[in-house]
C-alpha cells in the first residue's frame, strides 16, 4: 500500500545535489497540504461540511496558513543547509583520507617530495630572515633614512693609504657643526670602555656622546631625562650618565628609584639622570652607558689632531641626500682650511656624508649575503623544478585510474578536488616540514658566533647584530605560499589535462600510459627539468666550491705562532689605579703568580693579540739612511712585550737576543725587529745593532736593533708586515693582555688564572679571557661563514638534483619495461641493459652540465672579490665538482639501470 | 496545554513506536489515546517530526494513505528506539518526582 520513493537513495549514491530549494518549499507545501486534508476527512466523517471543515482545519492550525507556512520552509530551509555542510565535510574528510593513503602508499614520492619543498623552502626562509635583519630591516631609531654618517676624509700619502670614514676631532666636529646648515640635528659619539669603581668592579663598554645624541635618533630614554643641551656648551660639564635599559636591569636589578643615584666611573662620581629605551644599546651597537663627551677635560678636548669621534646626523626638513652630501664636501673644505694636517702639505683632508643604513654591513659581508641570497634562490627553484617533475610523473601514471573513474560516473570537479586535496596536503605536509628547517637554520645562523664576524665599528651595525636573527614571519608565510603554489599548481596541471583525456587513449597504452613513452610533451618536459636542475646544482657547486679552497687555503697560511693550548685574556687598569712606575712590579707580580699555577709553562704579556687587527701602528726612521719627511716615512706595527710572549706564542728568535731584565726604564733603548722589517728595511745588509726611531712610546730618538723574530700575521689574509717589539719594562702600559702557556686544555684553567688574578689585584677588572684558538677562529669567521653555508647549499642542491635523476630515469624505466622487456628477450644481456639507461641518465647530465659550466663560469665572477689566493676560473675547482657531479649523476642512474636489467621479460611482454 | 519540547519528541517517538505513521495520524493517536487531554499544535508537531528526521531519529517516506492522499510516513530508527527508551524513562522518574513533591499532605 506504501510506495517508498528510492530517488533520494540513487541521488546520493550518485552524489547529486539532494534537493534545491524549490523541492524543499514543495515537499512541505505538499505534506501540510495533506495534514489539513486528512483532518478535513475526519472532521467530514463525524458530519461536517466540506467548507466547515477547512476553515476548522485551519483555524487548528493555531495561526495562519502562511505564516505556518513560512516558518517549516525556513526550518528546512536551515536544516537542508546544516546537512549539505556536513556532507561537504565529510567528502573533504574521505578525500583527505584518500590522499593521505595515496602518499603513504607510495613512500619514496612522498618522502622526496616532502622532503624537497621543506628543505628548499626551509632555507630559503632561514637566510631570507637573516639577510633582512642584516641588510634589509630599519634600524631600531626614528625615520632611520633621515640620518647620515658625516666623517672626514683623509688622501692618500706615502705608504698612508687615503680613509673614507675618517673619525672626528672635538674641535673639528665644534667648527662643522657651527657652520652646518643642512642638518637639523648633529651628535658626535664614540665608544669607551669604563670601569664602574663603585660597588663590585667591573669592566664595561660604553658610549661617551654629545647632549644631541638621543634626540638626533629621535629617541628618549625610558626614565628620568636627557641630557640639557647646555651640557654641550664647555668642556668640564657636570658629570652625568644614562643608563643602557640591559645594565639597569642586570647591575641595578631595575630599581625604580636609579634616577638621582650617583655611580663611580674611573673613580669619578656620577649623576644617573635616566634610563636609555629598551634594546637600545647605541650606535656602536655595544654600549651599556652613556657619558656626555663634555664631561671630559677642556684640555682633553682642545686637540684638533687627535681625532676619535663618529658623528651622526639628522638632515633637516626639505633637504636631500644630494644636498647635504655637497654641503658637507665643501664644509669638508673649510675645516681643513682651519686644521690643516700639520705633518703633510699639499694633502687636504675632505669631509663626506653617507646614508646611515648603506654604512650598515661592511661590503664584503654584505656581498657574501646576497651571494647567499642568490644561492638560496636557486635551490628554491630546484626545489620547486624537483617536485614540479615528480608531480607530473605522479600524474601521468595515473592517467589510467583517472580515465576509469571518469567513465564510471565520478564528476570531473569531484576528481578535480580530489587530486587537488593530494597536492594541498603534500604541499601543507612539506610546509609543515619546512618550519621545522627553517627553525633549524635560524638556530645555526644566529649561533654563528656574532662577535666574531667582522663588524664595521660605530656603522650602526652594531645596533642588529647575528643573535637578532629570528624566524622571519613575512618570509615564512611568503615560502609557504610558494609551496602551496607550486604544489597545487604541478598538481592540478597535470589533472586538470588528465580528466579531458579520453578513455580510449588512456586504456589503449599499457601501464604509464603515453605521457611517459619518449618524445611525449611531458616526457620532454620532464628531461628539460632535469637539465635545469642539474646546470643550477653546478652553478651551486662552482660558488660554493672555490669559497672552500680559498678558505682552505687561508686556513693553511701559517699565522706564525702557535695557538693551541694558550689562554689568553685581557686585564686593564683603570687611569689612576697605578702609577706609571710601579708597573712593572705589577706585572713581574703576576706573571710570577700566574706561572706558579699548576700546568703552566710560560706567561708573557703583549699589548694586542695577533689575528686581532687591533694592534697600534706608527712610524719608523731608519737612523742610518737619510732623513725622510715623516709624512712618508714607512709604517710598522709597535707592539709591547714581555720576553716571555714569544716563548708563550712560540714565535722564533731568527737572530741577536730577546729582551733581557736589563732591559727596563733608563737602561739603553732596545727593539726587536720581524723578518720581514728586516727584509724590507736591510735587504742586504745585518740589522742587529742599527739604529731606528718609531713614534711611540717615547723611542723617537733611536733604539737599537737587537734582534730578529719570526713574522706573526695580525690579519690572516694579507701578506705579513713589518713588525717592531718593544720591551714592556722600557715603556710600559696599563692595559695588556697576558698570554699563557699551559700543558693541559686552556679553558680547563680559566678559573685558576681568574682567582689567582682577583687575589693579586681584584679592583683591576680581567676580562675577555678566551683561548688563543678562538681568537685565530674568529679572524677567519666571515670566510668560514660564507664557506660553511654554501657547501651546505650546493649540498643541498645536489642532492635535490640527484634525487630529479633519480625520478626522472625510474619513470622511464617504467615507460619503457615492455621495451626493455624485448630487448632481454631478444638476447640483451643485463649489463647493456644497465648502460643503455645509464648512458641515457649521463647524456642528460652532460647537458646540464655544460649549461652549468657556463652559467657558473659567468656568475663566479662576482665571487672574486670575496676569495683568497684564487681565480673564479679556478680549473681544480671545476674539474673537482664535475667529477663529483658525473659520480652523483651515476649512482642516480644506476639505481633505475639495475631496476630495469632485472626486468622478467615474460612479465612486462604479457603485463602492463 | 503546553508542553515542553522534549516532552513532545518523545510522545510523537511513542507513537511512531507502534507503528509507522504520518503526522496526522500521530496527532489523532495522541489525542485519542490521552482522552482528549493532550491536544498537540499542529505546527509544533510538523517542527518537531522535521527536526527528528534531521537529527535521524525518524526516517520518512512519500506514501499513499487508506483515502489515496499522499502522504508523508514517518518511522523510528534504530537511534530512534534507543533515544525513547532513555528519555522515556527519564521523564516518567521526573514527573514521579514532582507528583510525590506535590502529593504530600500538609499535616
Amino acid at each position: 500500500m506504501r510506495r517508498f520513493d528510492f530517488l533520494p537513495g540513487v541521488r546520493r549514491l550518485f552524489r547529486l545535489p539532494l534537493r534545491n530549494t524549490t523541492a524543499i518549499h514543495a515537499d512541505i507545501d505538499e505534506e501540510l497540504e495533506s495534514f489539513l486534508a486528512s483532518r478535513v476527512d475526519s472532521l467530514m466523517t463525524r458530519g461536517m461540511s466540506y467548507d466547515d471543515a477547512r476553515h476548522e482545519a485551519v483555524r487548528h492550525l493555531g495561526a495562519s496558513i502562511d505564516h505556518v507556512r513560512d516558518q517549516l520552509h525556513h526550518s528546512a530551509e536551515l536544516r537542508e543547509r546544516r546537512m549539505q555542510f556536513h556532507e561537504h565535510l565529510e567528502d573533504l574528510a574521505q578525500d583527505i583520507r584518500y590522499a593521505a593513503r595515496g602518499l603513504v602508499r607510495r613512500p619514496a614520492f612522498t618522502a622526496v617530495a616532502v622532503l624537497t619543498l621543506a628543505i628548499g623552502i626551509g632555507a630559503t626562509t632561514a637566510i631570507f630572515s637573516a639577510v633582512n635583519v642584516l641588510l634589509l630591516r630599519p634600524l631600531p631609531v626614528a625615520r632611520p633614512g633621515e640620518l647620515m654618517r658625516v666623517s672626514l676624509s683623509t688622501p692618500e700619502v706615502g705608504q698612508r693609504k687615503s680613509i673614507r670614514d675618517m673619525v672626528w676631532s672635538y674641535p673639528k666636529a665644534t667648527s662643522f657643526r657651527a657652520s652646518q646648515q643642512v642638518f637639523s640635528s648633529v651628535s658626535l659619539y664614540t665608544w669607551t670602555q669604563i670601569t664602574i669603581t663603585s660597588g663590585d668592579v667591573e669592566l664595561i663598554r660604553g658610549e661617551t656622546v654629545s647632549a644631541t645624541y638621543f634626540r638626533t635618533l629621535g629617541l628618549a630614554p625610558s626614565r628620568g631625562r636627557d641630557f640639557a643641551l647646555d651640557v654641550d656648551a664647555h668642556a668640564g660639564a657636570a658629570p652625568q650618565a644614562i643608563l643602557s635599559d640591559a645594565l639597569w636591569q642586570r647591575r641595578y636589578n631595575a630599581d625604580p628609584d636609579i634616577v638621582g643615584k650617583i655611580i663611580d666611573l674611573d673613580r669619578k662620581p656620577y649623576t644617573i639622570i635616566g634610563v636609555a629605551p629598551q634594546g637600545f644599546k647605541g650606535l656602536t651597537g655595544q654600549g651599556e652607558l652613556f657619558t656626555p663627551i663634555t664631561a671630559r677635560s677642556a684640555a682633553d678636548l682642545s686637540e684638533a689632531q687627535s681625532h676619535e669621534f663618529f658623528m651622526v646626523a639628522r638632515r633637516a626638513p626639505g633637504v636631500d641626500e644630494a644636498q647635504a652630501e655637497a654641503a658637507v664636501a665643501v664644509l669638508g673644505k673649510r675645516i681643513n682650511d682651519l686644521y690643516p694636517d700639520q705633518f703633510v702639505n699639499n694633502a687636504p683632508w675632505g669631509a663626506a656624508a653617507h646614508p646611515l643604513d648603506a654604512a650598515r654591513v661592511a661590503p664584503l659581508i654584505r656581498r657574501s649575503l646576497l651571494v647567499l641570497f642568490a644561492a638560496v634562490g636557486f635551490v628554491l627553484l630546484i626545489a620547486c623544478v624537483n617536485v614540479a617533475n615528480l608531480l607530473l610523473g605522479r600524474a601521468s601514471a595515473r592517467r589510467r585510474e583517472i580515465a576509469v573513474r571518469l567513465a564510471i560516473g565520478a564528476g570531473r570537479g569531484r576528481l578535480v578536488r580530489l587530486l587537488l586535496t593530494e597536492s594541498v596536503l603534500l604541499s601543507l605536509i612539506g610546509a609543515a616540514g619546512s618550519i621545522v628547517v627553517a627553525w633549524v637554520g635560524i638556530r645555526l645562523l644566529s649561533g654563528v658566533n656574532p662577535a666574531t664576524l667582522p663588524v664595521q665599528r660605530g656603522a650602526g651595525l652594531g645596533a642588529v647584530t647575528f643573535s637578532s636573527i629570528s624566524l622571519d614571519w613575512m618570509a615564512l608565510a611568503f615560502t609557504l605560499g610558494v609551496a602551496l603554489v607550486v604544489g597545487v599548481f604541478f598538481g592540478l596541471a597535470p589533472a586538470l589535462h588528465a580528466t579531458r583525456a579520453s578513455l580510449a587513449d588512456a586504456m589503449k597504452e599499457g601501464g604509464s600510459g603515453a605521457d611517459n613513452v619518449r618524445g611525449s610533451h611531458a616526457a620532454v618536459g620532464r628531461r628539460l627539468l632535469v637539465v635545469a636542475e642539474v646546470a643550477l646544482a653546478l652553478v651551486l657547486l662552482a660558488g660554493s666550491g672555490l669559497m672552500i679552497r680559498s678558505l682552505t687555503k687561508l686556513l693553511a697560511i701559517d699565522p706564525g705562532f702557535d695557538a693551541r693550548n694558550l689562554l689568553t685574556t685581557r686585564l686593564t687598569i683603570p687611569p689612576g689605579g697605578l702609577s706609571r712606575d710601579s708597573l712593572p712590579g705589577f706585572y713581574s707580580q703576576l706573571t710570577e703568580r700566574l706561572g706558579a699555577l699548576p700546568g703552566v709553562t710560560n706567561v708573557g704579556l703583549a699589548a694586542c693579540a695577533p689575528l686581532g687587527g687591533g694592534c697600534n701602528q706608527t712610524l719608523i726612521e731608519l737612523k742610518d739612511r737619510p732623513k725622510v719627511e715623516p709624512a712618508r716615512q714607512p709604517l710598522v706595527g709597535v707592539h709591547w712585550v714581555t720576553s716571555d710572549f714569544f716563548a708563550a706564542a712560540r714565535v722564533p728568535l731568527k737572530r741577536g737576543r730577546l729582551f733581557t731584565t736589563a732591559d727596563r726604564v733608563g737602561a739603553p733603548k732596545v727593539l726587536l725587529i720581524n723578518e720581514t722589517a728586516a727584509r724590507a728595511f736591510w735587504p742586504n745588509e745585518d740589522p742587529i745593532g742599527k739604529r731606528v726611531g718609531i713614534g711611540q712610546g717615547g723611542f723617537s730618538d733611536g733604539a737599537e736593533v737587537i734582534g730578529i723574530v719570526g713574522d706573526v700575521r695580525q690579519v690572516q689574509d694579507s701578506a705579513a708586515k713589518p713588525d717592531t717589539y718593544i720591551s714592556y719594562y722600557q715603556s710600559p702600559r696599563a692595559g695588556m693582555m697576558v698570554f699563557i702557556r699551559t700543558v693541559r686544555n686552556p679553558s680547563a684553567l680559566g678559573g685558576d688564572v681568574r682567582r689567582a688574578l682577583h687575589d693579586l689585584a681584584p679592583q683591576f677588572p680581567v676580562y675577555d679571557m678566551q683561548p688563543m684558538t678562538e681568537r685565530a677562529a674568529s679572524a677567519t669567521a666571515q670566510a668560514r661563514f660564507s664557506a660553511v653555508l654554501l657547501g651546505l647549499f650546493a649540498a643541498t642542491a645536489l642532492s635535490l638534483a640527484v634525487v630529479g635523476i633519480y625520478g626522472v630515469m625510474s619513470l622511464a624505466v617504467t615507460a619503457r619495461t615492455r621495451e626493455i622487456g624485448i630487448r632481454i628477450a631478444l638476447g640483451a644481456d643485463q649489463r647493456r641493459v644497465q648502460r643503455l639507461v645509464v648512458g641515457e641518465g649521463l647524456a642528460l647530465v652532460s647537458v646540464g652540465a655544460a649549461i652549468g659550466l657556463a652559467g657558473a663560469l659567468l656568475s663566479t665572477r662576482v665571487l672574486q672579490s670575496l676569495l683568497f689566493d684564487l681565480t673564479a676560473s679556478d680549473p681544480f675547482t671545476y674539474v673537482s665538482i664535475l667529477i663529483l657531479l658525473g659520480g652523483a649523476a651515476l649512482v642516480a642512474s644506476w639505481l633505475p639501470a639495475r631496476r630495469a636489467s632485472r626486468v622478467d621479460p615474460v612479465v612486462a611482454l604479457r603485463g602492463d | 496545554m503546553a508542553l515542553l519540547k522534549g516532552t513532545l519528541d518523545v510522545l510523537v517517538l511513542k507513537t511512531l513506536s507502534w507503528t509507522p505513521m504520518h503526522a496526522f495520524e500521530i496527532t489523532s493517536w495522541l489525542e485519542s489515546r490521552s482522552t482528549g487531554r493532550l491536544v498537540i499544535d499542529d505546527a509544533a508537531l510538523l517542527q518537531a517530526l522535521h527536526r527528528m528526521e534531521e537529527r535521524k531519529l525518524i526516517v520518512a517516506d512519500w506514501g499513499v494513505t487508506k483515502n489515496g492522499r499522499r502522504a508523508r510516513y514517518y518511522r523510528l530508527t534504530p537511534p530512534g528506539r534507543a533515544h525513547l527508551r532513555a528519555e522515556s524513562e527519564r521523564l516518567v522518574d521526573h514527573f514521579e518526582a514532582l507528583t510525590t513533591v506535590l502529593a504530600t499532605k500538609k499535616v
